[in-house]
């Protein structure tokens, strides 16, 4: 737990005295995976929350040292398991970097083409946990809940078409991507596609100038610019507070240079400002995965052969860091590779890890039914944060 | 004033947009009794095949999925013969499968596969420890996935000169 | 038979004929908002799930029944009683058709919202009983939410009784005064019954079912019961002043059938509101009761009380 001359503690002068130490703890409905915050209540209001995290520790980076190259990317895509695309991406593609292996064009827009629709469903899930946290099981957040889920489900479906699997793909491997696509599906992906854009329209009906909604969410757990580059959280709780800083236009990879997109930024740092800037995530992204389409071009999948052993691929001595920008913000793999099939060292930098961090400086002063509407507009995924 | 009309006019679209779902019809599939159609390249549970045309065992014992299996719940012994090798024992934990689809991937011989269908649910895990002879049952009963090791590593293999045309990789792809 | 025989005989008759609604509600409440949600809702026991809310009812009572150890054992027992007596009672008053009902007090209105408004005591000893700092938390919040509503409640129900001075139609007669006090109705019903968007009281992902979360078994069916016997007693408070009660074409004896339409479509329209919108936090609620709609209904029944002076004086 943070010692006592870190923890953020606000005075209110309540006049009652009594302090609750309350503790919604691993389990609970809108944890969002399993976290502990141990809040002090004064009355309705927090003044401290210490964050406890580790509770789905898996080992994920001794793990690395022990598969090689070739077996690892299916188990990357359990760090950010919502947004699984991603996850492997930053694997594979730091790997690439530290061996110095090219990637096909193909390959490279198939791989921005899955991270997009990825993108689109992992932020599907957000908005629907989000406003079923605020909205309770038995309510209008379960209807949002469930449309959001039912669109997920058909990009879902594509992935099944593509890999065979529905949440944890391994779809990435050293050199490409492992498989194509199958007869058929770009006509489904774009019908897909189309059907989600219009039900964003529902969505953006039901919420955007709702003033529960927005009295919920605005000006709740605001984000002042300095405070998120002090801190260093990413992705949109960044971009939520004024900072245009997106990884796919920073540092292009895959062949992000190629297509045409905004980077969505809204300068209000509250909650709906990230909400805001996830919604035009999503507009964005079925953008994207439009030029995809319209411009893939043939040719191979990976430069490298199919996997036939276990050892297939040695990396040279070298280590390099890669990131990608996954659905909750910056997701960064560094390799040390030591010239063998096995990463000598792996070290994940969990997006949701860095965003979590602010949690104790913008909670304290808001209620506790806030605290629920600010974890899920910081959307943690606690494969990233514990892994 | 404005502020309370903003509120009856948001109030009734979030009202209309429920209301138009209430006149969709469901996207409930009642399964068990209907089945979703699953596609060609679904990873369902694995088991073991027979030659098309001799009906041997495709499996020759290489070992290649007991080394590539992450969580390393393959496990296979080596029966030599004279012409080829058999596996004398082969068994897969699949109560710890991640379903990765790595030991199909890398079968020299296109003996283990995937099944497109994923409904072996048990109180007891010790059915789930499957051996030879449930792997080979298992095969014949249900039908395959698409992916098998060939057709996977033909489909990331970068294309030799002769197959250098536009598409050729589209054409390994199933009729559906 | 003796008015006392023939009163208590009513009475067992509507008492079981609530209970029997009640279970039959909460089925019909998630068949609409299953449809809502893209779903069907329970469709197995029983042909289209007919049969659910007897399954779930003979559950809850083989349930086993826990109590926590440092739990007030008095208060913590007693609690769903005393919030389940007030819940029931108010159907006393209801007239389901011209002289059919258990008691027919010419207090009626006034008996029912006073009654109802007991209904916190067993909640809040709910809450301090069981020895759960969540639902303490859930109880602190229930009473001041259920306390600031319950005034706009009774002042919007006592408008179309100052308008009438009895039960009937109120279009037509009423003009703009009923449909403006029928949402005031409707918005207090809400707040009043702890459902979305007031349902800051229970509120599943922050307090996890509020004060009734240490109870199971037998105690929370009757939390339940209770819950629901509210909700469809106000329906029918709303039908009777609002909508016109029993009256409706076709012979007399369709009146109670009339009575129970109407009612049910207030609480649909209620399920509706309520797998709309997200909820608000407690202090909002309250802003909302206090800024809003207590002066609204408190002026519109001084409106309404100069017009029926004005109809007075100047009419007939």
């Amino acid at each position: 737990m943070a010692d006592a001359e870190a923890r953020h503690v606000i005075e209110i002068g309540y006049g009652g005295n009594e302090r609750l130490v309350m503790n919604m703890g691993p389990q609970h409905p809108s944890a969002h995976g399993v976290f502990r915050a141990i809040l002090t209540l004064e009355g309705e209001t927090v003044v401290a929350v210490d964050a406890v995290i580790g509770y789905l520790h898996r080992c994920h980076e001794k793990l690395a040292e022990t598969l090689t190259y070739v077996q690892y990317p299916s188990i990357a895509s359990k760090t950010d398991y919502v947004s699984a695309m991603t996850a492997e991406l930053a694997y594979v593609a730091a790997v690439e970097k530290v061996g110095q292996i090219g990637v096909p064009k193909r390959a490279q827009y198939l791989r921005v083409l899955v991270a997009e629709l990825q993108r689109i469903a992992s932020h599907c899930l957000w908005l629907g946990t989000w406003c079923l946290d605020m909205g309770g099981a038995l309510g209008g957040g379960a209807t949002i809940f469930l449309y959001a889920i039912r669109e997920r489900e058909l990009i879902l479906d594509l992935f099944e078409a593509l890999t065979g699997a529905r949440l944890l793909y391994g779809f990435h491997q050293v050199g490409g991507v492992r498989y194509d696509l199958p007869a058929g599906w770009p006509e489904r992906c774009r019908q897909t596609v189309d059907l989600v854009d219009r039900r964003l329209d529902e969505y953006e009906a039901m919420l955007d100038d709702n003033a529960f909604f927005r009295v919920r969410t605005q000006g709740v757990g605001v984000i002042s610019r300095e405070l998120a580059l002090d801190v260093g959280v990413c992705g949109p709780l960044i971009r939520g507070s004024g900072v245009a800083y997106d990884v796919r236009r920073t540092e292009p990879y895959s062949s992000y240079g190629d297509f045409d997109f905004k980077v969505p930024v809204e300068t209000a740092g509250d909650c709906y400002a990230r909400y805001r800037v996830r919604m035009v995530e999503f507009r964005e992204s079925i953008k994207i995965v439009r030029q995809v389409l319209d411009g893939l071009p043939a040719g191979p999948i990976s430069s490298r052969p199919g996997v036939k052993s276990v050892g297939q691929v040695r990396i040279p001595k070298g280590e390099g860091y890669t990131r990608v920008e996954g659905a909750r913000g910056e997701l960064g793999c560094y390799v040390v590779a030591d010239g063998s099939a096995k990463p000598y060292r792996l070290k994940w930098r969990g997006a949701s890890f860095s965003n979590l961090s602010i949690l104790p400086h913008i909670i304290p002063g808001h209620k506790v039914a806030d605290v629920v509407a600010i974890m899920g507009s910081v959307d943690p995924v606690f494969g990233e944060v514990d892994r | 004033m404005g502020e309370t009309w903003d509120l009856v006019t948001a109030v009734g679209r979030a009202m209309g947009v429920t209301f138009r779902n209430f006149l969709r019809r469901p996207v409930t599939v009642r399964y068990p009794t209907v089945k979703r159609v699953y596609p060609d390249r679904f990873r369902g549970i694995l088991a073991l095949t027979y030659d098309g045309e001799t009906g041997e065992e495709n499996c020759i014992g290489c070992r290649l999925c007991e080394y590539i299996c992450p969580p390393q719940v393959i496990k296979v012994e080596m029966l030599k013969a004279e012409k080829r090798n058999f596996a004398k024992t082969f068994t897969l934990e699949l109560y710890a499968c991640e379903f990765c689809e790595l030991c199909v991937q890398v079968c020299p011989t296109d003996a283990i596969i995937m099944l497109k269908t994923f409904d072996v649910a048990t109180a007891d895990r010790r059915e789930l420890l499957l051996d030879k002879d449930r792997l080979h049952a298992l095969g014949l009963q249900h039908e395959p996935s698409w992916a098998t090791g060939n057709r996977l590593r033909d489909m990331q293999a970068p294309p030799k000169p002769a197959r250098a045309e536009t598409g050729k990789t589209e054409a390994k792809e199933p009729a559906e | 038979m003796s008015p006392l025989l023939h009163h208590a005989l009513v009475g067992f008759i509507v008492l079981n004929v609530v209970i029997g609604m009640v279970t039959y509600v909460t089925l019909l409440e998630r068949k609409f908002a299953a449809r809502m949600q893209s779903r069907i809702g329970p469709y197995y026991v029983g042909p289209h799930g007919l049969l659910q809310p007897i399954a779930d009812a003979l559950k809850l009572m083989m349930k086993e029944d826990v109590v926590p150890a440092a739990a007030d054992r008095w208060v913590y027992n007693l609690a769903p009683l005393a919030f389940l007596v007030p819940c029931v009672l108010i159907f006393a008053t209801i007239p389901f058709a011209p002289g059919l009902g258990v008691a027919d007090l010419n207090i009626g209105v006034l008996f029912f919202l006073a009654v109802s408004s007991l209904e916190i005591v067993g909640l809040f000893m709910g809450g301090w009983g069981s020895n759960n700092k969540y639902a303490l938390l859930s109880a602190m919040r229930a009473v001041n939410q259920i306390i600031s509503y319950d005034l706009p409640f009774i002042f919007a129900a006592l408008v179309p009784v100052v308008l009438r001075g009895a039960f009937g139609w109120f279009v037509g007669a009423y003009g703009v005064l009923g449909p403006l006090a029928f949402v005031a109705f409707l918005v207090a019903t809400l707040a009043a019954e702890n459902r979305v968007p007031f349902d800051i009281l229970e509120a599943e992902s922050e307090l996890v079912a509020g004060f009734r979360v240490e109870y199971s078994g037998m105690k929370f069916a009757l939390i339940q019961l209770a819950e629901y016997a509210h909700m469809i007693a106000t329906s029918f408070l709303g039908a009777l002043l609002f909508l016109g009660g029993w009256l409706g074409p076709g012979p007399a004896a369709l009146g109670p059938v009339w009575f129970l339409l109407k009612a049910m479509l207030i609480f649909l329209v209620v399920t509706w509101v309520r797998w709309s919108f997200v909820r608000i936090r407690v202090d909002q609620i309250l802003a909302i009761s206090w800024k809003l709609l207590l002066p609204a209904t408190l002026v519109l029944l001084m409106v309404t009380a100069f017009v029926v002076a004005a109809r007075g004086a100047g009419g007939s």
